[in-house]
């Protein structure tokens, strides 16, 4: 379900890809765009707690006693750390018995990655630009 | 537990850099004398018919930059300091063509958009034929704690990323 939510919402911002790139140039637009999204990303990988819990998520699924194994942290703590990496859409929650397990989704993870690529992209065009300007400029240098 | 990022200007928002293959100076005056400047302002497709520039401390400039479907995006600035030819700051905002200044929600964007922008541009030489460029821009209003970032999440992704990859 969270990713369905997801990728509809993804849908939704290809229709002003060419605003999106006019305005990343002057100000990172599209950080705000997405950043609404990303911000829960964002915050959630802000603590090393969590950060350390999605590295071992990334070897594999984990019960939340395994998770709490490594910290010296309550299962409660541990716990609350789950939720706020579930309500960011890290991970996804699955009860088998009386465990519960964890495992990792990667979507935030690659939206991210596509806002920092983007937000560089307009700039990197720019400078391309930029060193034509500069061939130029050098040539006629010479030539003086 | 989350934790507040405080503003700080000796962390930037966003930095950017790129080496050059042309001496400092000439790099520095394709950076800011206009006639250079309306011929790379802006991403591709885009023209800048409009680059006026009063290049001095306090001085103010005017772009405008024209999107391939002829939307018009001005911005106004002003130069806070410049060292000829290795560093220039400056404060930009969103404005009009008459240079009035314009909200960032005028042009259709979030409402708790920077106001106002800081950017800090250094250029470095490498050697005699490279420079080094480089953009550090910060939001003179507080944006840094809607990130909630901190040094250790851009390693943290790089892990991922490669994870994700796989």
């Amino acid at each position: 379900m969270h990713l369905n939510q997801r990728q509809a919402a993804t849908s939704s911002l290809c229709g002003p890809t060419i605003l999106v790139s006019a305005l990343t140039f002057l100000s990172n637009i599209y950080n705000y765009m997405v950043v609404n999204k990303i911000n829960l990303t964002l915050t959630a990988l802000a603590d090393p707690t969590r950060r350390a819990i999605l590295d071992r998520l990334a070897l594999g699924p984990a019960s939340v006693n395994e998770l709490a194994r490594p910290f010296k942290l309550t299962q409660q703590a541990v716990s609350k750390h789950l939720d706020y990496l579930h309500r960011a859409q890290l991970i996804n929650k699955r009860r088998d018995g009386r465990q519960q397990f964890c495992t990792l989704n990667p979507q935030p993870f690659r939206d991210v990655i596509g806002w920092a690529e983007q937000c560089c992209r307009a700039w990197e065009e720019s400078f391309e630009r930029l060193d034509v300007v500069l061939e130029d400029m050098k040539r006629k240098d010479k030539k003086k | 537990m989350t934790q507040e990022i405080p503003d700080d200007p000796a962390e930037p928002q966003f930095v950017i850099s790129r080496t050059f293959k042309a001496p400092r100076d000439l790099v520095f005056k394709a950076w800011t004398e206009p006639q250079y400047i309306s011929r790379w302002w802006g991403p591709k497709g885009f023209t800048a018919p409009v680059v006026e520039v009063d290049f001095r401390v306090g001085g103010k400039f005017l772009f405008c930059m024209r999107s391939p479907a002829g939307n018009d995006y001005w911005n106004k600035g002003e130069y806070r300091e410049i060292i000829v030819p290795e560093r220039i700051v400056s404060v930009m905002h969103f404005s009009d063509a008459q240079g009035n200044f314009k909200t960032p929600a005028d042009y259709g964007m979030a409402a708790d958009f920077p106001l106002e922008m800081l950017d800090v541009v250094t250029f470095e030489i490498m050697d005699a034929d490279k420079t080094l460029l480089t953009l550090r821009r910060n939001h003179t209003l507080s944006q840094a704690r809607h990130y909630g970032e901190d040094e250790g999440w851009a390693e943290s992704l790089e892990r991922f990323a490669r994870a994700v990859e796989q």
